[in-house]
């Protein structure tokens, strides 16, 4: 096998011969599958926390009593129709809170006489992300005796209370009182609601184990959301589920825009990259016209020539690739807590591919050597084109 | 000699030079692309926000608390104050007017409506029933504003509530038309081309109705059916100034929704104005934050109350600033990755070119003039392979722009600038390591080949 010993030597030498050179085409190299690595992996990732971003909105999906009649009367559900929505969506915890809802006189220490108010009784998990807001106020102190609640920015000024105060809600001849634990801004119609625990509201109300409507933080892509109504739809045939469209719709329409705009950055630039280092090797390889000269002079077929140059550019890009693709996967985690404060999940199928991309731009960078194989060496020598 | 020497290392070896040439206009390419779609996408997703609609809310000061469940007002129509709707034109006044994309105000009350029966209309001979309680929403299609300043401008509530659809035609303003929420028409099989009738709880002085054949009712034609999966599905929408009149409320509206482009808010943004240096006041005044904004419109708007609509708001804001932070992570990833690419080409180019370095040492010149010579040498190609790049780039990136948002990026000199001049430094660079190390060498084991 002296044929095989050979092929191994002269490689070898290749890799150790021009360390200057070696280092160049590595680093083009390594910076393609860097590149490649980050950027697909950033991508996948991407798309996903952009879906969790969105439940910054709050609810998307209402589940609510069927169409009562005369429209102005709104009809409530049995609570047991919590326990049959799936708490799962793509693979995430969503946040499902049922509300009952009523209007009571409230009135506090400070208040002269007695003011209607919305009472919004909740109980579920996520009650923040549902209705999302921000706090003007909160209370150092929660109350373990009275029940908490949680008033609307306009219903405080309404009602002029802080946090800490006292108020007492009134219903018929029902009568309850809470502590203000807090005071948030939500600017909708939450800000004239006092929301307080959903089992106070409904013996305000005297509709013990009845809800006015459920509502969810749906997660996932617009296609997983609609398979989520779906499936949804099918499992509570009695209700009616509905999209809060505001928000589904609004959020498709951004989700495509920001996966289109992702996709083709990231093909573009990946296309670009592939092909500035294809080039950049072509240069690089084209300077081996003297030794492609010389090893014809003395006897090499043009076939093991050039299945020497290969070997040694795909042997280029699998050390570049391999270098270059693990840098740039730790680049993405680490962009991906820049970008969303949580690391970016290394998917191991970006490696491999990665890599074998690297591999690929450097053997087709080298192959126009090829066109050497009908150079006279005697011309390559004297420096003819 | 000089120019000479330059010109005759390109007609020498077209084909090096070509190659150099293309992997720099590549990378550059690579990075003009990235750099104008980050530069220009966070206007044009800002723009895709407003297909949430109106982050802004105002309602009258004076207001007493809404009893509002599930978007169902239970107030009585006396309660409560309103607000002037010829104050609104002063809107498009504010220092931010080009940022509002759209407003409309609303009144809404309680009323009967009454269905004829097929015979038709009282006057034809026909019946009408005996009434069906709806809410009826009153507000702006399609309606023509007129600015302080004379300009007029076109808004309602398809820019507010951009995920409203009609089947049919919106009304028309100041006329007796009608749309109805697709849930009601279903339940009262109301069709497009129905007249219905309007009769409010609360009937205004004789004098301010319109009295038409069928006495204090008006008939209004259905125009068209509206879906919302909201609670306007099951409401009637009508012309504003119909609406006032009806309820007895003439000019004059008891919430407006106003969708305006907004900056994320940061942490200067968040600040209170109250407590801000004048400087920074003015700064935080003349940023288009949602709550700068809502500041010019309470000062336009006298009795108001201008709320932030939170959840539309902040989301946008959030997920603005993550997707931002995300293209230009992915921008300068490309830049970095060009850069390199193209350094190594260049590097290469002048390693490969050790044995001429030598020649010319060997005739007397100094590592100066090599430098120099090369440094040319790569500069004209950096120009070149950079305009050329710059070229395709911007040609890539009108049509992401094209494909993704249906309008180009604006052209920018910056990233021309930003581009040659990245061009330049990293050919140089990519060539200077290498020529150090050339300059020291002895010319004649270079010669010899060793």
């Amino acid at each position: 096998m002296p044929d095989r010993r050979m092929f191994w030597r002269i490689l070898r030498r290749i890799f150790t011969s021009n360390r200057g050179r070696l280092l160049v085409i590595l680093l083009a190299l390594g910076a393609g599958a860097a590149v490649t690595a980050a950027l697909l992996n950033l991508q996948v990732d991407a798309k996903r926390r952009i879906t969790s971003e969105f439940r910054v909105f709050g609810a998307n999906v209402v589940v609510a009593p069927r169409g009562t009649d005369g429209g102005r009367e709104a009809g409530t559900l049995d609570q047991s129709v919590v326990e049959k929505i799936p708490a799962l969506a793509a693979q995430r915890r969503i946040p499902v809170v049922a509300f009952l809802y009523l209007i009571a006189d409230v009135s506090s220490h400070h208040s002269k006489k007695p003011v209607p108010a919305v009472i919004a009784g909740a109980a579920g998990y996520g009650v923040a992300d549902v209705v999302p807001g921000e706090p003007v106020a909160v209370s150092t102190s929660i109350s373990q005796t009275e029940p908490n609640c949680l008033l609307g920015t306009k219903v405080a000024s309404e009602l002029d209370v802080r946090v800490a105060d006292r108020l007492f809600l009134e219903s018929g001849n029902r009568k309850e009182t809470c502590h203000v634990a807090s005071i948030v801004a939500r600017g909708g119609p939450e800000d004239n609601q006092i929301f307080i625990n959903l089992d106070v509201a409904q013996r305000l109300a005297a509709l013990p184990g009845r809800i006015s409507l459920v509502q969810l933080s749906v997660v996932g892509t617009p296609a997983q959301i609609d398979g989520y109504i779906a499936g949804l739809r099918g499992q509570l045939p009695d209700v009616e589920v509905r999209a809060i469209r505001q928000f589904t719709e609004g959020e498709a329409k951004i989700y495509d825009r920001i996966s289109g705009i992702l996709s083709y950055t990231v093909a573009l630039v990946l296309v670009l990259t592939a092909l500035s280092v294809m080039a950049a090797m072509t240069n690089v390889a084209m300077e081996r016209r003297n030794d492609v000269g010389l090893m014809k002079s003395i006897g090499g077929a043009t076939r093991r020539v050039l299945r020497l140059f290969l070997a040694e550019a795909a042997l280029l890009g699998l050390t570049g690739g391999v270098l270059g693709a693990a840098l740039g996967l730790l680049a993405s985690i680490w962009l991906g807590k820049q970008v969303f404060g949580v690391a970016a999940r290394p998917r191991l199928i970006v490696y491999p591919v990665a890599v074998a991309l690297t591999m690929l731009v450097s053997i087709a960078g080298a192959f126009p050597l090829r066109r050497l194989a009908s150079a006279r060496p005697a011309s390559v020598f004297r420096g003819e084109p | 000699m000089f120019v000479r020497l330059v010109s005759d290392s390109f007609a020498r070896r077209p084909r090096h030079k070509l190659l150099t040439g293309a992997a720099l206009a590549l990378g550059m390419a690579v990075a003009t692309a990235a750099l104008s779609v980050a530069l220009d996408v966070g206007d044009r997703l800002a723009r895709e926000f407003r297909s949430l609609g109106a982050n802004l809310q105002v309602t009258p000061q004076a207001d007493s608390l809404p009893l509002e469940i599930g978007g169902v007002d239970y107030r009585p129509v006396n309660a409560g104050a309103y607000l002037p709707e010829s104050d609104l034109g002063k809107l498009k006044t504010i220092f931010w007017r080009n940022n509002i994309v759209g407003f409309a105000p609303t009144l809404e009350f309680p009323a009967v409506f009454h269905r004829a029966t097929p015979a038709g209309a009282p006057r034809y001979g026909g019946q009408i029933d005996s009434g069906t309680p709806a809410s009826v929403i009153g507000t702006w299609a399609g309606h023509s504003v007129r600015a302080s300043d004379g300009t007029r401008y076109s808004t309602g509530v398809e820019k507010t509530n951009p995920w409203w659809r009609i089947e049919g035609n919106w009304f028309a303003e100041e006329s007796k038309e009608c749309v109805v929420g697709e849930r009601l028409a279903r339940r009262y099989g109301i069709k497009m081309g129905d007249t219905i009738f309007l009769e409010g709880q609360e009937i205004a002085p004789r004098s301010t109705m319109i009295l038409g054949d069928d006495g204090p009712r008006v008939g209004l034609l259905v125009r068209g059916l509206l879906s919302t999966a909201g609670s306007e599905d099951d409401a009637i929408v009508i012309p504003l100034n119909l609406a006032q009149q009806i309820a007895g409320k003439p000019g004059e509206y008891r919430r407006l929704y106003v969708s305006a482009l907004t900056k994320p808010e940061d942490d200067f943004g968040r600040r209170d104005p109250n407590t801000l240096a004048p400087a920074d006041y003015e700064r935080w005044y003349c940023t288009p934050y949602i709550s700068s904004i809502a500041l010019q419109i309470k000062q336009v708007l006298p009795g108001a109350d201008v709320r932030v609509i939170r959840r539309v708001a902040e989301g946008e804001g959030q997920i603005l600033t993550r997707v931002r932070a995300l293209l230009w992570l992915v921008t300068f990833v490309a830049l970095l990755a060009a850069a390199l690419a193209v350094g190594a080409s260049s590097a290469a180019s002048v390693i490969e070119r050790r044995a001429e370095i030598g020649l010319m040492k060997a005739l007397g010149a100094g590592s100066g003039t090599v430098g120099s010579l090369l440094a040319a040498e790569q500069l004209l190609l950096a120009f070149v392979g950079g305009g050329l790049g710059y070229a395709l780039g911007i040609f890539l990136a009108r049509y992401v722009g094209q494909k993704i948002f249906g309008a180009a990026p604006a052209f920018s000199f910056v990233v021309l600038a930003v581009i040659i001049g990245l061009a330049a430094i990293v050919t140089l660079l990519g060539s200077a390591i290498p020529l150090r190390r050339a300059s020291r060498y002895e010319p004649a084991p270079i010669l010899r080949g060793e």
